[in-house]
């Protein structure tokens, strides 16, 4: 589904260069779960906007679902994202002007479904993150949690393929952050790929497979012996 | 167009920048389409032809001096008969106003003599049988007086002509049936009878002001000479003699008598002069709301242009969410332009009826005419075209957002 190969991002300043990705390699299956850790500043979220389609890379190959992505023109990208791809972002991102229905349409109108079938999948997505009745409440007038399940909502809409989600949790306390988690990984049930940045050991240690990031690089857990033993300790923990 | 709905609604949680680019777009055209409408009328009323052949006309206002009203008919006839004979002359009048002048005579005429309402309204021009030619007004009917029926009349008192030449315009509110000539008319509240014997294409009369508008070019030519102090030497040259005869002309007037000044400042002009200085203020006007116009035209679009900056800086994270969820760069740019138009059609909405009202206003205050709604249509479009102008720099810098804005926390 997803394939990074030696793939580098370089950002320049006039003074700097910072290597966010460097020698990156990475590969995640359709309808796979992967946790990604690191730690702050490890070039998690730069990752996520490449493999999102949001930014471009520096060097490598970015192979998405069979496609070079390096070879699509910004309008391709654009539908990409809009059809294949669901964001979830740690600051909820969702349009304070506009309320929870009107929020939970943006990609679809940007899909240009038509009316009928946007109504059903709004509400469908809106029943299924349990927010049917806020449909018309602003993004202002819930709960962190509430918002992020909009924007679930509004990334599960569109019935993406891969479901990218930088730090679902990270603005949440921990009983909406496992509600949101259980979300995930109802979706994920179903058949969608997820690949999810996190914090914290215990919702990593829920995922299928965990992916570990320092410095750019992808690293095996087994070298990290500090990570490897949260994750097993979280593991043990978990109720599953 | 497939966006109006959310776009509507995101604009009502922006109320106040909203509706204040609405009304300045509803103000903008208003007084838009109002100076406009003025500009043109002046512009209209400055192109009006007088019915005069308006090149190689030179004239002189003459003020005699020490010299009664009546003492001045032979002084008078000696003026004009030099003035004939003046090398760069063609023909030349005394008459007591022309088109332009800005002062004149004006009365009524009656088709009847029992008539208790005169039919037509018209302005009176007093000289012998060369007035036609020296004003170059053009004979399409009729004759022009002959040196017989030309006599002095007192400035006071003036009598009733046997014959009248009039303008066609008149010609036609007094006979709107085409048969004037021939006919008997009874010029001011006399009981004498004078009968048309010529029609002339057009002159105007000596007004310029809108007062005069419905009957700008209802003339009657009366073959008297006035004795008068104030009276006007009109001058017709041979072609490319018109400033000699500027120079010569006073010169020789004074040589020939003393007891006279000609003002300072209008004593002798051209008739290209006199037209330029008596619609000076037609055309100071037409360019100030001109100006007028253009200013208020910048401050709307540097207004939208400010607003819709100001927009694009606030929504640069949702423009990036945007982005991120599949808006490509032209559904962006669309965004921008189509919630302009939205405002835009509330603005030049309600500044149709603005500028409309406005115009009623002007017509009950200051007897403007009526508006035509042309002006109105092509005002809303412009106004269109200037919001969608102005907004798209920074709807293009919108479009520009990167999708990854959408990740950057604040
Ligand atoms: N737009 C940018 N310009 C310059 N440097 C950046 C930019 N975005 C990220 N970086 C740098 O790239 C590195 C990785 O950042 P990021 O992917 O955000 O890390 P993480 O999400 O793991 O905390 C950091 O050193 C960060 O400072
Ligand atoms: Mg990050």
């Amino acid at each position: 589904m997803l394939k990074m190969t030696h793939l580098s991002k370089v950002y320049r300043t006039e003074v700097v260069e910072t290597y966010a990705l460097r020698d990156f390699n990475i590969n995640v299956n359709e309808g796979e779960f992967v946790a990604v850790t690191g730690p702050s500043g490890s070039g998690k979220t730069t990752f996520l906007t490449i493999a999102g389609l949001l930014e471009t890379f520096t060097g490598g190959q970015y192979h998405l679902d069979g496609v070079e992505v390096s070879n699509l023109n910004d309008n391709e990208r654009s539908r990409i994202r809009n059809e294949k791809i669901g964001f979830i972002f740690q600051a909820f991102n969702l349009i304070p002007d506009l309320n929870v229905f009107d929020n939970v349409e943006v990609p679809l109108r940007y899909r240009g479904m038509k009316a009928p079938e946007r109504k059903q999948r709004i509400m469908d997505a809106l029943e299924r993150v349990g927010l049917a009745s806020r449909a018309k409440h602003y993004p202002a007038e819930l709960s962190g949690g509430q918002q992020q399940r909009v924007a679930i909502a509004r990334a599960l809409a569109g019935s993406p393929r891969l479901l990218l989600a930088d730090e679902p949790t990270g603005n949440l306390d921990t009983q909406m952050a496992r509600g949101v988690m259980e979300l995930l990984e109802e979706i994920h049930r179903e058949g969608a790929t997820i690949v999810m940045v996190t914090h914290d050991p215990e919702l990593a240690a829920r995922a299928q497979r965990n992916v570990h990031i320092i410095d750019g690089q992808v690293v095996d857990l087994a070298e990290d012996p500090r990570f490897h033993h949260a994750v097993h300790a979280a593991r043990a923990n978990s109720p599953a | 167009m497939l966006h109006i709905k959310p776009i509507l609604v995101a604009l009502k949680r922006h109320k106040a920048g909203t509706i204040l680019i609405a009304m300045q777009i509803a103000l903008t055209l208003a007084i838009v389409c109002n100076a406009l409408f003025i500009i043109d009328q002046r512009l209209d009323r400055i192109a009006r032809p007088t019915g005069l052949d308006e090149s190689n006309l030179v004239i002189i206002r003459n003020r005699w001096v020490g010299v009664t009203d009546e003492a001045t008919g032979p002084l008078i006839h000696g003026d004009v008969q030099a003035l004939r004979q003046l090398p760069g002359v063609q023909d030349a009048i005394s008459i007591n106003s022309y088109p332009l002048a800005g002062g004149g005579w004006s009365t009524g005429v009656r088709v009847n003599v029992d008539d208790k309402k005169s039919k037509a309204h018209t302005t009176l021009y007093f000289s012998d049988e060369h007035m036609l030619p020296t004003m170059g007004a053009r004979l399409i009917a009729g004759r022009n007086f002959t040196p017989d029926e030309v006599t002095d009349a007192k400035a006071n008192a003036v009598d009733t002509p046997a014959v009248i030449i009039i303008t066609k315009a008149l010609a036609h509110d007094l006979f709107p049936d085409g048969s004037a000539l021939g006919k008997s008319v009874y010029v001011s509240d006399t009981k004498k009878p004078s009968t048309i014997v010529g029609i002339v294409e057009r002159m105007q009369v000596p007004w310029n002001s809108s007062w005069a508008d419905a009957w700008a070019e209802n003339a009657v030519f009366q073959p008297y000479v006035l004795m008068y102090s104030g009276n006007v030497l009109l001058i017709r040259t041979k072609p490319g003699q018109q400033d000699a005869v500027m120079k010569s002309a006073p010169e020789m007037l004074f040589k020939l008598n003393r007891m006279r000044v000609f003002p300072k400042e209008n004593g002798v002009r051209t008739f290209a002069n006199q037209r330029e200085s008596i619609y000076k203020r037609d055309r100071g006007m037409a360019i100030l709301m001109g100006v007028v116009c253009l200013v208020l035209l910048g401050i709307t679009a540097a207004g939208i242009v400010g607003l819709t900056s100001f927009w694009v800086g606030q929504r640069r994270k949702q423009i990036g969410v945007r982005r991120a969820l599949g808006a490509t760069k032209r559904d962006i740019l669309s965004y921008f332009l189509t919630e302009n138009l939205l405002i835009g059609t509330v603005g030049v909405l309600i500044g149709a009826l603005m500028a409309i009202g406005m115009n009623l206003w002007l017509v009950t205050q200051f007897e403007m005419a009526r508006l035509s709604l042309a002006y109105v249509a092509i005002g809303v479009v412009a106004l269109l075209l200037l919001g969608q102008g102005a907004v798209l720099a920074p709807a293009m810098r919108a479009s520009r957002v990167q999708p990854v804005e959408a990740t950057r926390s604040v």
